[in-house]
């Protein structure tokens, strides 16, 4: 069966990223730029607001999207690669910096309490970081292999947790401020050399005022991370997918300014300065122990902070693996990933072999950062910010390349001309570059770390590319999903998936021809009615008793754009095929095996409407064992016939 | 063309079966009762000698149902359901052929059955044998289509192997119709 998910789900998962760089970004960022860190954080956030509207605009032009799909229609498939090459990048750090994160915030919480319990034993914070982080990427490993639907309930599930967490975390704050007195941050940005990079020597920052503010701002942008994998999710979100897209990314925008921009100011007006070095790595632990109360109720707020962090930052881990396996999936459809990593998992059905590399690459970046969170966050957000800036630059290409009507537009456009001048997205865009531009002369580690990873990947999707291109070159094939099948003697199996009140079944045939298909999906109330798309394979004598469960080159093909057509409406589908020596028998058993008040078929271009009808008619009552009504609708462009017998 | 108790059972029947309301679900909407031994007649219940080939069967069948409807050129409706028969099959892996044809001429259904007491290979599939033939005529007409369609689907669903087991076994005309609608009771 083919799901989708709310937006609620599809918030949480993007948030479990977004959101959980709260634990660590205030003590990366004020390392590197000193006490006005929470200020060009909050900017950040702030300015998410529009990069959340490049890539509702990016997503609703493609259901299956991304900055991959996006910069290939706009700019060509050479910097599609080079773009997506960058964002693995960022995806692979994000679960090494996000499990690191939390095996720290761990590591801090046991050091905390062990004391008190009179345990005198302590944990070395790195080591048990990495070994922690190895675990939760073994654990969502698993969870993706076994597919969305679970995963996106769990990120559903932390995210309540940390809406509770936030609000205990507002009170007890505005507690201490009334009982202490609350300092705002200053706006001094103190850099170090190692913030400044290659600029250092020159101290351009000092002789160019602006630099110094984009500098700080570039080292800020990791707060944005996880905001891409929005793209990624817009492929399994539920109808009316343009509406929940939006909704999400209000849901996205105000949850994380709310939590990442407010801990952040609270950290930093909260905890003393004497004693904020030792929390640099675990800054919300920090917050919790510099909290107005007694001892032991610090302790049990830390603990609090400390369990929700772990469960946020591990499902960021989550989101890491959905992201990078959606962009691995979006290239392996345009025939770039090797054909080997595609292979669907025989119980799952999931593309267990790309998932696999991802976390080998994250498990690999674990060890090799030794547990260090500002190594990590030096190195983060080159694949952020280039893929912003690629995907900004696409979506404004594409504005003058294909005039064609969106279905949401970024706003500021100029009317001039008989054009509508995309004077917003240009803004966003030159900001986007601006900040790539800094970055890159700035964070030599990811700099450099990145422009090696992206052209260690760049060279292997080229290498893939060319390798496939042959194979199809030869084999004369176009794209085409990979699909189990479950084999079962009965048809009566299906009712074991099926349990909603209303059920229809539309036969499907010819690829070219899914007009009716797209027509009952439009209408389809996926809540009370369960759809199964059913096609069948006509065989006759023993060719119908050796059948094996493989999808021949036009089945898969047919139910690949029988996929497309269910993704583009979000609306949820049984796809069905049965082997059989009679077509309008196969549609009869199947359709009475589900219990189909509705069956509908696409006009004919060898049978006549009423051929169609009068055959199915007759098949209906030979095999009927109940007196159930049903109704026959034949669909095709202006033509619509429905009886009801 | 004369008109008989069957006509006046169709047009009754015909003023049931309005448009479906595509608003509705068909499942609130209850089937049509039909009565198929109401559209029979022992004139047009056939017992065909052994030997004969589908073809054969029809021309009689259509020559019966004809007589009983006093109409006296049968040719253009043997016309119509030979040139049905070489569309889709209309024959079920029950035994049962339906051959079926919509004539503009008619208001009424017309309808007759033969009982083959040796299964007779069907021209179109070889693999299915025919056991019993019922042949219908409907009107053509455009809010007639769905009686045609229920039908189809109410004779189909009637003549199961048990009864087409049955009817082959069964001495007459008189007994097959007195099977036929002894399971419609």
């Amino acid at each position: 069966m083919l799901t989708f998910i709310s937006f609620w789900h599809a918030g949480a998962i993007v948030l479990c990223d977004l959101a959980s760089t709260a634990w660590y970004i205030g003590g990366i960022v004020e390392t590197a730029i000193g006490p006005a860190a929470p200020w060009f954080i909050a900017a950040v956030m702030i300015f998410a607001a529009p990069v959340l509207g490049l890539y509702v605009e990016g997503s609703s032009m493609f259901v299956r999207g991304g900055v991959y799909k996006v910069v290939r229609e706009a700019m060509g498939s050479r910097l599609a690669k080079v773009s997506v090459s960058a964002l693995m990048f960022d995806y692979v750090l994000t679960g090494a910096i996000s499990s690191v994160s939390a095996g720290q915030y761990l590591a801090g919480l046991l050091n905390s309490a062990l004391p008190r319990l009179h345990i005198h034993w302590s944990v070395d914070p790195k080591l048990f970081s990495v070994v922690f982080a190895l675990a939760v990427v073994a654990y969502f490993w698993r969870q993706n292999i076994r597919g969305i639907e679970e995963s996106s309930d769990k990120a559903v599930k932390i995210m309540s947790l940390v809406g509770v967490m936030a609000a205990v975390i507002f009170a007890w704050g505005a507690y201490t401020i009334s009982v202490r007195g609350f300092h705002w941050p200053s706006f001094e940005t103190r850099f170090t050399p190692e913030s400044l990079g290659w600029l250092a020597s020159g101290q351009w920052h000092k002789r160019i005022g602006v630099l110094g503010l984009v500098i700080a701002y570039g080292h800020a942008f990791l707060g944005m991370s996880g905001l891409e994998t929005l793209a990624q999710v817009y492929r399994e979100m539920e109808a009316p997918k343009l509406v929940n897209l939006k909704r999400a990314a209000l849901l996205i925008f105000f949850a994380a300014l709310l939590l990442t921009g407010s801990v952040c100011f609270l950290a930093e007006g909260l905890i003393p300065a004497a004693v904020r070095g030792q929390y640099t790595d675990n800054l919300l632990s920090g917050l919790a122990m510099s909290m107005a109360g007694p001892h032991w109720a610090l302790l049990c707020l830390q603990a609090f902070v400390v369990l929700v962090g772990v469960l946020i930052l591990s499902g960021a881990v989550n989101t890491s693996i959905m992201g990078s396996n959606g962009v691995l999936n979006r290239l392996a459809e345009d025939g770039i990933m090797p054909e080997a990593l595609r292979h669907l998992h025989p119980r799952f059905g999931t593309t267990h072999r790309m998932i696999d590399l991802v976390v080998i690459l994250q498990a690999l970046t674990i060890l090799l950062c030794r547990g260090d969170i500002y190594l990590l966050g030096e190195a983060y957000a080159f694949g952020l910010i280039w893929s912003f800036v690629f995907n900004a630059a696409a979506v404004l290409v594409l504005r003058f390349k294909d005039r064609s009507p969106r279905l949401w537009r970024f706003p500021l456009n100029l009317r001039a001309g008989g054009f509508d001048w995309p004077i917003g997205l240009g803004l966003l865009f030159l900001v986007l570059l601006s900040v790539g531009l800094v970055n890159f002369a700035t964070k030599k580690v990811a700099t450099v770390a990145g422009l090696a990873f992206t052209a260690f990947f760049f060279v292997l999707f080229t290498i893939s590319e060319r390798i496939n291109r042959r194979a199809a070159a030869r084999a004369g094939e176009a794209h085409q999903d990979k699909f189990n099948l479950r084999q079962a003697d009965d048809l009566k199996i299906l009712r074991e998936e099926i349990d909603k009140p209303n059920r229809v079944l539309v036969a499907v045939r010819d690829p070219n021809n899914l007009y009716h298909l797209n027509k009952i999906l439009e209408t389809l109330d996926s809540e009370t009615t369960d759809l199964v798309v059913f096609t069948s394979r006509i065989r006759t004598g023993l060719g119908l008793v050796d059948e094996t469960v493989e999808m021949d080159h036009e089945e898969t093909n047919l139910f690949t754009k029988v996929l497309a057509a269910a993704e583009k409406h979000g609306k949820t589908i049984t796809p069905m095929l049965v082997v059989s020596n009679e077509p309008f028998y196969a549609i009869t058993q199947a359709a009475q095996a589900v219990g189909a008040s509705e069956v509908a078929f696409g006009v004919s271009a060898k049978l006549s409407t009423d051929a169609q009808l009068e055959r199915l008619a007759m098949t209906w009552g030979s095999l009927q064992q109940d007196k159930k009504p049903v109704r026959f609708r034949i669909i095709g462009p202006h033509v619509e016939h429905a009886v009801d017998l | 063309m004369g008109r008989d108790s069957n006509m006046a059972w169709f047009q009754k029947k015909s003023e049931a079966v309005p448009t479906p309301d595509a608003s509705k679900p068909a499942s609130t909407r209850a089937p049509n009762a039909m009565k198929v031994s109401a559209l029979l007649g022992e004139e047009t219940v056939l017992f065909p000698a052994e030997g004969q080939d589908k073809a054969a069967v029809l021309e009689a069948l259509v020559s019966a149902v004809c007589r009983r409807a006093h109409i006296s050129d049968f040719s253009p409706f043997l016309a119509k359901v030979l040139e049905r028969e070489q569309g889709i099959s209309t024959t079920l892996d029950t035994g049962l052929s339906l051959p079926h044809a919509r004539m503009d001429s008619i208001d009424g259904i017309l309808a007759g059955m033969a009982v083959l007491k040796k299964p007779l290979p069907d021209p179109k599939q070889r693999d299915l044998s025919i056991r019993v033939v019922f042949l219908f005529f409907s009107p053509n007409k455009k809010d007639a289509f769905g009686l045609h369609l229920q039908l189809l689907r109410g004779v189909s669903s009637l003549f199961q192997p048990a009864l087409i087991d049955q009817l082959t076994a069964a001495s007459g005309p008189a007994a097959a119709l007195e099977l036929v609608g002894k399971l419609e009771a």
